[in-house]
């Protein structure tokens, strides 16, 4: 079993611990807090699942985690946007 | 050779994610500004997800993830600043700051308010010199 592979495992565990982490930190009172674990939470899978195509040879992972990425980043301005409201 | 660099750039990554996620769940909500902490504590995250990009050969993503990542940090805490940070926290909007009376250059707005106001001395000074209108009869 070479090095490279043992390090692609662990970096997979450290993601999903990292995952609990946010999923845990998305529970807090405020709602930005919400959204920053949510945010973790996509950036998170999309490296797994890169991580994941490498080791198994999956089809169209660098084009999905691409769109996670990217989408996520989206979806999380656009939020904040709206939470933010109007300049007083 | 390759293959050694690019298990220590994903051992760190992993190191620096775990840490990162231990920071974030210790992180006491009791701390003052605490959700700019754990904002903080997700830009080493995206540091170390950057690194193990590098490191699984996807360079563009990378990229792509370098510039993006302070974007959304950046307006996650502009978010909350502009909402729940400022509306719960009113005081923050507010700063004390000692005014320094003897500088000729800086005019605090206390002393300038208070010399405008109905009952100041300036205005009942003024009040010794009247102001003479001229009455036109328009029938002239």
């Amino acid at each position: 079993m070479d090095i490279l592979f043992i390090a692609k495992y662990v970096l997979v565990i450290a993601l999903i611990i990292m995952m609990l982490a946010a999923l845990r930190a998305s529970a807090y009172k405020s709602t930005s807090m919400g959204l920053l674990g949510s945010s973790v939470v996509v950036v998170a899978f999309a490296m797994a699942l890169l991580v994941g195509g490498d080791i198994y040879n999956l089809e169209f992972f660098k084009d999905i985690s691409l769109a996670l990425i990217f989408f996520g980043f989206v979806g999380t301005v656009a939020f904040a946007a709206v939470l933010g409201g109007e300049d007083k | 050779m390759i293959e050694y660099i690019q298990s220590a750039l994903l051992i760190i990554s992993a190191i620096l994610i775990i840490i990162s996620a231990i920071g974030l769940i210790s992180l006491s909500g009791n701390t003052k500004n605490a959700v700019y902490g754990r904002i903080h504590i997700v830009g080493v995250f995206d540091i170390a997800c950057i690194i193990a990009m590098i490191g699984l050969g996807q360079y563009l993503l990378a990229g792509i993830y370098f510039i993006i990542a302070p974007f959304t940090a950046h307006a996650i805490a502009n978010a909350y600043w502009k909402k729940e940070d400022r509306e719960n926290n009113s005081d923050l909007v507010t700063v004390e700051v000692e005014p320094d009376y003897d500088n000729p250059f800086i005019h605090p707005r206390d002393k300038f308010g208070s010399l405008e106001s109905e009952d100041s001395e300036k205005l009942k000074a003024d009040d010794r010199f009247s102001v003479a209108t001229l009455e036109i009869d328009e029938g002239e």
